[in-house]
């Protein structure tokens, strides 16, 4: 190689954590980077979520989890506290709960993002989720948009990837409000087939990847919470 | 900070010696690590309460500003130069001495404009013989826009405009980037090596050698 030219070193990729889902995007996540993890109610958007910030944890990365519903931890951990991954331990240190919902109520949309802004300096974490994102739009619907590109352009320059999820309507694929503003879009969807209702997770958007495309089936079990299964023949 | 932040402020503090020890130092730090551990860093380095100059070629320099008083330090002592605030449509005010350049591709100027601008009238008025120490954050980045060969160059200007009686402590990612870190100690850094017990020892101080008996990798 010439001296003279850049060296080209390849993206700096986290592992998702997710069975299945690493392989399809070459290794992992970019670092940093915004994810947007879409779906409607019950596709597993807040288990792909927490599976995400368990992985970090058990590689020594700091996680910081913002909920935008006003559920107390101990809540959202009886049901989490289900799956094999989910180690209550994690949540005395290596991920910092933190609940946006008052923040949300007072309906300042810079002031939320201070907060936000505020507690990841304090947290320095490596993975950040907030869950839904949605529900900001619901709060700030004529500020949204710039609340979402503030967030996002902000999001990166912390040396941290950040999985924000976003809720649905039947028959949209994802929230175009943030589409745009994001480095990557998971898509976890349901369809009936055969009288079942079947679960698939595709990767619609992954900058600087060479990512599959076409969905996948996924199965959530107790284990490992989202497993993208492989194709059978 | 935590504990385990704590401890590495204990070692860094030892390793990068009261009063500092000037020269070229490298500490391998995985790239998730570096904002925490530069965090840490410049806790140590703004210690001695002398002044220091911070590079921004990552991100905008407001970032650690709000870094450092989210924890409670004291960033009076320390001017940025910052390079990627004109690419930043983030325009968060920060309240401290700051100097733009138009950068990181243009690396090459960097050592000409911190001479001039250190004279210039009505700039912020470093003054580069009172520097205590430099931090890049971080040099890792400049290989997207420069070559090697490139950023050698840079760092061998840096070092000369600065005088030689500066501590400039560089955090690598040896993992990721093991031809810059090979680089930097062929330069003549000194390697931080950091180990649980803090059992470094200094095994040649003039040239910032600090060797370790347990060197299990980064941070």
């Amino acid at each position: 190689m010439e001296e003279s030219k850049l060296a080209r070193t390849d993206l700096m990729r986290i592992p998702a954590g997710i069975p299945g889902l690493d392989e399809m995007i070459e290794g992992g996540f970019p670092f940093p980077s915004v994810i947007l993890v879409s779906g409607s109610a019950g596709t597993g958007k807040t288990t792909f979520a927490l599976r995400f910030l368990c992985e970090g944890a058990a590689r020594g990365e700091q996680g910081l989890y913002f909920t935008t519903l006003s559920e107390p931890t101990q809540w959202m951990m009886r049901f989490s506290s289900q799956f094999e991954f989910m180690r209550p331990e994690f949540f005395d240190d290596q991920i910092v709960y933190e609940d946006l919902g008052n923040m949300l109520r007072e309906g300042n949309s810079e002031k939320l993002l201070d907060a936000i802004e505020s507690r990841i300096a304090e947290v320095v974490p490596q993975r950040i989720v907030i869950d839904p994102i949605t529900v900001v739009g619901e709060m700030f619907k004529d500020d949204y948009r710039q609340f979402l590109f503030d967030l996002t352009n902000r999001l990166k320059n912390w040396n941290a990837t950040t999985v924000v999820t976003g809720e649905v309507r039947p028959g949209e694929l994802y929230p175009p409000e943030i589409s745009y503003a994001v480095d990557g879009i998971v898509l976890l969807n349901m369809a009936e087939e055969l009288g079942a209702r079947r679960k698939y997770l595709e990767v619609l958007k992954m900058r600087g990847t060479n990512h599959q495309t076409g969905k996948h089936c996924i199965d959530i079990s107790r284990k490992d919470g989202i497993v993208v299964l492989k194709a059978r023949f | 900070m935590n504990e385990k932040d704590l401890l590495l402020f204990k070692q860094l503090n030892a390793q990068l010696g009261v009063p500092l020890i000037p020269g070229l130092m490298v500490l391998d730090v995985r790239t998730t690590q570096f904002v925490k551990v530069e965090l840490v860093l410049l806790k140590a380095l703004l210690e001695e309460r002398r002044p220091g100059l911070f590079i921004s070629v990552d991100r905008p320099h407001q970032y650690i500003v709000h870094l450092l008083t989210m924890h409670g330090i004291d960033c009076r002592n320390l001017t940025f130069l910052d390079a990627v605030a004109h690419f930043s449509a983030d325009s968060h005010p920060a309240s401290v001495k700051v100097g733009f350049f138009r950068g990181p591709r243009n690396i090459d100027t960097l050592p000409e404009a911190l001479k001039n601008w250190s004279a210039a009238d009505g700039g912020p008025g470093f003054d580069l013989g009172k520097c205590g120490f430099a931090v890049i954050d971080n040099l890792s980045t400049l290989l997207n826009f420069n070559s090697q060969q490139m950023v050698r160059s840079f760092l061998n200007e840096f070092i000369s405009a600065l005088g030689g009686k500066v501590t400039i402590p560089l955090l690598v990612d040896r993992g990721r980037n093991p031809d810059l870190f090979q680089m930097i100690k062929e330069i003549g850094a000194g390697e931080i090596s950091l180990a649980p017990e803090g059992a470094s020892t200094f095994s040649n101080r003039s040239r910032l050698i600090i060797s370790n008996s347990n060197n299990a990798g980064g941070y």
